[in-house]
């Protein structure tokens, strides 16, 4: 019996230590405050006719950096709130996580507002792969599906870059729909998800 | 069976508690005390009497300090709580391993 014994506790140890270094503050108020920000850069886009690629990467650049921002405080306030430190390793890790990818994207949005590239289709897409491969990254170090959520872009990028590149011709909606989609109702649906089924999980 | 690994077991981590809160330490530079409280499950007093007596082995550190007027306690494993954990769970594979090998 003993052996059950030592062997039970080393899974324990390995259990612990897993969860030790997994952030795990509630991610429900960030996705959605992510989710409505994108909804509503999506009708702002639309409504004010933001058409040229230079407003309309003007327009979601600036939006990436408010949902980084905003992100970052409610993921402070929640800190505060638990009495616990804000910048803690699983955050760390998170934030590292994310960088490339994300940095990859933005670079890629202003060298295509540098060089004149007219197509927002192709960088809407571009962008939506790059942020998948940044929350699939970040989700080594989180909980709750957060990998499966980023193949869900990368599935999604990929399908609409080859969809775009044979029928390129014949789209007609305006990117701010699919941005207005993809980055707005597709969080908020899991920030409804995460709302309804995180229970008080609230610590990094 | 050789009994000699069960009886090297340092008593101070073996138990339940202790040997909880070591192996979260272990997988982090420091933790806060509510984020040791929150994930173990553990009340306040349970907690604190144990980070007393794995700090009065010389295996964790405390330290307080003040966040936006809160104070804040972190622990963290001493160099002496790295070594008797990594001792701990070598003992248990070696323990592990040799009854397979029975």
């Amino acid at each position: 019996m003993q052996d059950d014994w030592a062997a039970e506790h080393l899974q324990t140890i390995r259990t612990l230590m897993e969860r030790s270094a997994v952030y795990r503050r509630a991610l429900a108020p960030i996705t959605l405050f992510v989710g409505s920000l994108g909804v509503l850069t999506a009708a702002a886009g639309l409504v004010f006719h933001l058409d040229s690629l230079r407003a309309f990467g003007g327009l979601w650049l600036a939006a990436a950096v408010m949902a980084v921002v905003g992100a970052f405080l409610i993921a402070r306030r929640q800190a505060i709130k638990q009495g616990e430190p804000f910048w803690s390793p699983p955050t760390r890790r998170v934030a590292q996580a994310l960088a490339p990818s994300l940095t990859a994207g933005v670079c890629l949005g202003l060298a295509f507002v540098l060089a004149g590239v007219t197509n927002k289709f192709a960088l809407a897409f571009s962008w939506l792969l790059f942020y998948g491969c940044a929350l699939h990254a970040a989700g080594f170090f989180m909980p709750r599906g957060v990998k499966l959520f980023g193949w869900i872009y990368i599935g999604l990028a990929c399908g609409c870059l080859f969809i775009f590149a044979i029928a390129r011709s014949e789209i007609e909606i305006s990117a701010h729909w699919f941005m207005g989609f993809f980055f707005g109702v597709l969080h908020l649906a899991y920030g409804v998800y995460l709302y309804l089924t995180e229970k008080g999980k609230n610590a990094a | 069976m050789n009994p000699e690994p069960f009886l090297q077991l340092d008593r101070v981590i073996h138990e339940k508690g202790r040997l909880a809160i070591m192996s979260m330490l272990a997988a982090s530079p420091e933790l806060s005390f509510t984020e040791l409280r929150d994930t173990l499950a553990m009340t306040d007093g349970n907690l604190t009497t144990h980070i007393r007596t794995l700090q009065e082995a010389g295996y964790v550190s405390v330290a307080k300090t003040y966040q936006n007027n809160r104070s804040l306690t972190t622990c963290a494993l001493t160099a002496a709580g790295h070594r008797a954990f990594a001792g701990y769970v070598s003992l248990l594979e070696q323990i592990v391993q040799q009854n397979k090998g029975k």
